[in-house]
């Protein structure tokens, strides 16, 4: 039988560790609200953006290759067949943090399974986030090489984060002739619910077969080519915030859930032990007093 | 053929204007403004700093745009700008706040100064006080 003592203590420590959960929940809820702002502005741009490029994905396989073997610098972006099989890379954004339930734990299988899939092949690694990092960077295999890390950029994600990613990931792409590119985040669904997304982002997978019905003829201004030498990092590192932006706000929901489920069970087992010290506590007062009255029999008998 | 255009301005950060209808609209191109009315030859175009004006039942509105690209077609203007506000937002004293910092941590000559950036930001800021003036007329 445990002591009134341990009991009492193990109930403070219990309530003290509900307190922070409760503190944690909180914060990530006046986070959450601030991050869902950023996504929701930030989504119309990446969306508009890949339906203009999806617009002139045409006129740029029109134009004339660069040299007859050689494929041009724009069509790589899209058909990509000059690619080095054997060369891929994969972009895995977690969180920094832990406690926020299977928020990294999902991701990091999937990536674990992706890997695996693609193995023998050279995967460069694109880490957001401390979580995936630290996982990634202990798998110490020969393929895999961690070529851009960003750690601790949540939850305040700017652009620039963005704009800097964007940048690894397209030098990468064509200074390695990579194959494909492909991403890997959480996606914010509802507050209650995120779900894992995989992507390829490159080459751009833009359906233009939907589009044939309203055919445009686009005129350039400077030209064709310093158009999509600007436009396309632009679009890449739209595309990126906009990730970064729904895993930040995933993150925080998924933290917030989290947190709540497990200051609820705090308080239910704060609250047993409570019933558990009553009644050790009652206990204590019978046993006691039964050892008054039968002292007082023995001596009357 | 439409009367009118879908103006939409998205900034990375926010979307500023969701397709409102419009009867003309200005942009800052590259080599110049370059007036758009609806029915246009579908055009895509890179932008400079400088303000875009757009005319809504005959009242004018003007934001200042800080780069970026502009998608034209027959009944709709998409513009993607880095960097967008709106002329009547835009605070004069704050602006040359700015340009006085940057003009500092440029004269201080360190080695860890983004000169570049510096730069940018008072050409950002001088497009924005001029946007504002010509605004005020």
């Amino acid at each position: 039988m445990e002591s009134l003592r341990d009991i009492r203590q193990n109930i403070k420590a219990i309530r003290s560790t509900q307190q922070i959960m409760q503190t944690m929940k909180m914060i990530s809820n006046a986070r959450i609200r601030k991050a869902q702002e950023a996504m929701d502005n930030a989504r119309p741009f990446a969306k508009k953006m890949l339906e203009m490029v999806a617009d002139l994905k045409q006129e740029v396989l029109a134009l004339p290759q660069e040299t007859q073997d050689r494929e041009s610098w724009a069509s790589r972006l899209f058909v990509n067949k000059t690619g080095d099989e054997n060369k891929i890379a994969l972009v895995v954004i977690t969180g920094d943090k832990g406690l926020c339930g299977s928020f990294n734990a999902v991701l990091l299988r999937a990536a674990v399974a992706f890997l695996k899939e693609n193995q023998g092949k050279e995967i460069s690694v694109f880490c957001i986030g401390k979580k995936g990092k630290d996982f990634i960077s202990r798998l110490r295999h020969k393929n895999i090489r961690i070529v851009y890390e960003s750690v601790g950029i949540f939850p305040k994600v700017e652009y620039v984060h963005a704009e800097l990613l964007g940048e690894a990931i397209l030098k990468e792409y064509f200074e390695k002739n990579l194959s494909s590119v492909t991403l890997l985040y959480n996606d914010f669904k509802s507050m209650g619910s995120q779900r894992l997304a995989q992507t390829k982002i490159l080459p751009f997978a833009v359906d233009t077969e939907i589009k044939t019905a309203d055919e445009h003829e686009f005129l350039f201004e400077p030209g064709i080519k310093e158009i999509f030498k600007i436009l396309v990092p632009r679009l890449i590192k739209a595309n990126m915030f906009r990730v970064l932006l729904e895993s930040q706000a995933a993150n925080l929901a998924a933290t917030m859930n989290a947190m709540d489920a497990a200051s609820k069970n705090a308080g239910e087992i704060a609250d047993a032990l409570g019933v558990k010290l009553n009644k050790v506590r009652q206990t204590g007062i019978t046993n006691e007093i039964l050892d008054i009255v039968n002292g007082a029999e023995a001596l009357n008998g | 053929m439409a009367k009118t255009l879908q103006l939409n301005l998205i900034t990375p950060q926010k979307q500023l204007l969701n397709a409102v209808a419009v009867d003309f609209v200005a942009l800052p191109a590259l080599e110049g403004e370059l007036g758009v009315l609806p029915g246009h030859i579908p055009m895509i175009v890179q932008l400079g700093y400088g303000s875009l004006r757009y005319k809504q039942d005959g009242k004018e509105e003007e934001f200042a745009v800080l780069g970026g690209f502009a998608e034209i077609l027959h009944e709709s203007v998409n513009v993607f700008a880095e960097g967008a506000g709106l002329a009547d937002e835009i605070d004069e004293e704050e602006e040359k706040q700015k340009i006085k910092r940057a003009k500092e941590s440029l004269s201080k000559k360190d080695a860890d100064i983004d000169f570049e950036l510096a730069e940018i930001e008072i050409k950002q800021a001088l497009t924005r006080m001029k946007v504002k003036k010509r605004h005020l007329g």
